[in-house]
């Protein structure tokens, strides 16, 4: 299913001549240097056709024939190369003889492709003729030529007159498409486990790059490249029939979604995660500013967002209340040269806008005015994990995590206890964990049937009367009364206690509760006290006994109580006194 | 001749996608072949053959991953035969020298109603009888539960419960009410084949029954 999608997404693609996609028996691969020729095949120029500053120098990308997936041995690339296969160039002489045998594929390569059109054809007889004379040495003392050894790049060639590579001519790349088209039509036939056709199967799968983690060179989604992956005596490819043209499609798509700079792709925690949906949608443009961060321009993240609720169904994300066009998430993560499906995850668009909107719903919490609306799905992650570090998440968490955002399942229990671990030892409820916490609670709460328990809101709730929720707001009130009374104390009581008490109340609160009648007696304002006792009174209206022990979910909403209060505290104060600016911690 | 049933459960199933079975993938149901096995583990002799008409999903579609460290390799063919040869020799492979990670996403809390006809292979022995014996042998095992091999969904470690049932029972689980095309789905190998070649067919549930056609009609392919 998953091949099959990527197999139409290439249709697609291929069907939109803006997508810049390679056809088949082609790819764009970033080529850093051009030779330049003239007409005659003279060394006219070397060029230089990488873009960016200092280190990070990226390489243009040209679509050039298709990498020969070359391991070992000697197999040439058809018009470009590294500079051993296309000037024979060897870095230590002792490797001047491999050199010689790569170069001498090369030009074997070309001929046995082009040797009938380099009469008709400018690039290819300048090129021709540029071989025959087999003179480099202008190249190699060109001074340039120290970057390209040192970049270990590919080169290609170029008319001086043209602004082009050789290689992206239509009549050359009619060619290439007819010799591969060849190729096919010769080899023997079984039916595709992808389209259903018979067609020439392919025995190696083109590899993947740019999922994180993975080797440089390349990943496989298909491959056995171990005795026990293999079956009924079967070698390679042979294990699962996959027809040559639908293995190109499916990885030439799959790159695309990958490629550096996608839209189309998101890092979340230690997998990588593509989406697109099966016709063009602006939801596949959406998605990218709802969970990606964009430091340069973050109103592009609120505006996405907004753009989600402002009436989704109309306005710049115009999707219809019933799109049933299909939407794919595929997470992926690899296992040392071969990559496994993390997630798969096939929903439709309207479907889609539906879950992005509960999960933005439900971590939405209040906040300081310094923080940001907008919350990365790495940054909830990341709030669960030691130091914060996604290193430490542990490996699957974050693909149960986005699974439960793309099908609205309930938030994987792991997340909340991992959070109430971290909010134990760190004895701080940051905005981050908060939303997390929250997000947990309220579906799980919905996940129950006949659930009566109140969801969690945005801000304090005055009128929630769970035993968690207000044991955590108590606890807060508690802390403020000590703040006030001990201005500028380094240890508060949440240093010290909130661990116990938001796990077994009994044991915290009865120390607590005495000790707020001396912090009280300490304050020199009466108003303020008659004020703090009011909302003591308030909130223990809803305790009648201080529980032994809190469940999880409770334990979670006595944070998030805590938060609320403590976030409330905060947000009157700074009404009351605007002039006097009040950190705002969170 | 109206098909026998078994209910099956598990905890986790892997009905393994031939593309994706290094780092495997479960197909979204049973796989017919996997279903087969299901019924030939109850009963099977050379002289009939099951054929497996559909299948009711009962449960929703639920998945976990899994890494874990698995052999890397198989016993090579040359070693059994030397060994056979000399009588003696070393077959063993050591799981702590020879392993690789692997990944995977099974199929969790699944249950599934199978139905399929038993068939008289002509020419085998014990076909002359005719089929009722067998109808008779399988309805009694399955009955006791017996089984020649524990049942299994898709790989050997997930073991499955099967349980007789019958189609008619108007007190029986109602399947999933929920509709999705699979795609091409693998039905079965070609045994009668020396490559063996998979064949495949389009997997379709409507509200949570997926028809398997005939082996040999035309939606098969391979």
């Amino acid at each position: 299913m998953i091949l099959h999608a990527l197999y139409e997404y290439y249709q697609r693609l291929a069907a939109d001549p803006e997508s810049g996609i390679a056809p088949e028996g082609f790819e764009r691969k970033e080529i850093p240097f051009l030779i330049l020729l003239d007409a005659e095949g003279n060394f006219r120029d070397l060029q230089d056709v990488r873009e960016g500053i200092g280190r990070n120098l990226r390489a243009k990308r040209y679509l050039v024939p298709k990498d020969c997936g070359r391991t070992s041995g000697v197999r040439a690339n058809l018009l470009w190369d590294n500079p051993k296969y296309v000037l024979a160039y060897a870095e230590k002489p002792s490797d001047q003889e491999k050199a010689n045998l790569c170069h001498r594929a090369f030009l074997a390569r070309f001929e046995e492709c082009f040797s009938d059109m380099r009469q008709t054809h400018t690039g290819l007889g300048a090129l021709g003729r540029f071989l025959e004379k087999q003179s480099f040495d202008a190249i190699l003392s060109h001074p340039l030529w120290r970057e390209v050894v040192k970049s270990k790049g590919n080169l290609t060639f170029q008319l001086d007159s043209d602004y082009r590579p050789i290689a992206e001519d239509a009549a050359i790349q009619a060619r290439v498409r007819e010799k591969t088209q060849d190729l096919s039509e010769k080899s023997e036939r079984s039916i595709c486990l992808i389209s259903g056709k018979p067609a020439p199967l392919a025995l190696l799968h083109p590899a993947i790059k740019g999922v994180a983690g993975g080797q440089i060179s390349g990943c496989f989604i298909v491959s056995f490249n171990f005795a026990a992956a293999r079956s009924y005596g079967k070698e390679s490819g042979d294990n699962a029939p996959v027809s040559q043209s639908v293995a190109f499609a499916y990885t030439t798509a799959l790159n695309y979604l990958l490629q550096k700079g996608s839209r189309h792709k998101l890092q979340v925690a230690d997998m990588t995660m593509v989406f697109w949906a099966e016709k063009q949608e602006p939801i596949e443009d959406f998605l990218f500013d709802l969970f990606v961060e964009n430091k340069d321009d973050p109103t592009r993240n609120s505006e996405a967002i907004r753009a989600l609720y402002s009436s989704p169904w109309r306005g710049s994300l115009s999707v219809d209340e019933d799109d049933a066009t299909r939407f794919y998430v595929l997470g992926l993560a690899p296992n040392a040269s071969r990559i496994s499906i993390r997630f798969w995850e096939v929903t439709t668009v309207s479907g889609l806008v539906e879950r992005l909107k509960e999960h933005f719903n439900d971590i939405k919490i209040c906040h300081g005015p310094k923080m940001s609306d907008f919350l990365p799905l790495n940054s909830l992650i990341r709030s669960v994990a030691v130091q914060g570090k996604l290193d430490h998440v542990a490996p699957n968490h974050a693909a149960d995590m986005t699974r439960a955002v793309f099908s609205g399942a309930p938030y994987p229990l792991v997340f909340l206890q991992e959070a109430l671990t971290r909010t134990r030892a760190e004895q701080d409820v940051p905005y981050w964990r908060a939303a997390l916490i929250k997000a947990c609670v309220n579906r799980f709460i919905r996940s129950e049937a006949h659930s009566t328990e109140k969801e969690l809101t945005v801000s304090l709730d005055e009128t929630n009367d769970n035993i968690g929720y207000c044991l955590g707001r108590l606890f807060a009130v508690l802390e403020k009364i000590q703040e006030e009374s001990h201005p500028g104390i380094n240890a508060t009581i949440r240093d010290r206690y909130y661990g116990s008490a938001s796990s077994t109340p009994v044991v915290a609160f009865s120390p607590l509760m005495r000790m707020k009648n001396h912090h009280l007696a300490k304050l020199e304002n009466r108003g303020r006290v008659v004020n703090f006792e009011r909302l003591l009174a308030r909130i223990m209206e809803y305790i009648s006994d201080f529980p032994s022990t809190l469940s999880l979910h409770d334990q979670g909403r006595f944070a998030i109580g805590y938060y609320h209060q403590r976030q409330a505290f905060f947000s009157k104060s700074s009404e009351a006194s605007q002039s006097q600016a009040e950190p705002v911690s969170v | 001749m109206k098909p026998f049933c078994l209910t099956v459960t598990g905890d986790y199933a892997c009905f393994t996608r031939p593309e994706l079975k290094t780092e495997r993938l479960s197909y979204d149901v049973i796989t017919p072949s996997a279903a087969r096995a299901i019924f030939e583990a109850v009963f099977w002799k050379p002289s009939i053959r099951w054929r497996i008409q559909k299948i009711d999903v009962l449960r929703p579609i639920r998945w976990i991953s899994v890494r874990r460290n698995e052999v890397a390799s198989v016993v090579p063919y040359g070693n059994v035969k030397s060994a056979m040869k000399s009588g003696t020799g070393t077959l063993g492979i050591y799981i702590e020298e020879d392993r690789q990670q692997r990944a995977g996403r099974f199929l969790r809390d699944v249950a599934y109603r199978l139905y399929a006809t038993l068939e008289v292979v002509p020419g085998q022995p014990g076909a002359e009888d005719g089929p009722g014996k067998y109808y008779a042998m399988f309805e009694r095992r399955a009955k006791q539960g017996q089984t020649f091999n524990q049942p299994y969904l898709g790989c050997r470690e997930f073991s499955a419960c099967v349980a007789w049932a019958d189609p008619d029972d108007p007190a029986q689980e109602a399947p999933i009410s929920e509709s999705r095309d699979f795609g091409l789905m693998l039905y079965d190998m070609d045994f009668s084949h020396p490559q063996r070649p998979p064949r495949f067919f389009n997997a379709q549930m409507v509200q949570g029954v997926i028809k398997v056609p005939a082996w040999e009609s035309e939606e098969v392919r391979g």
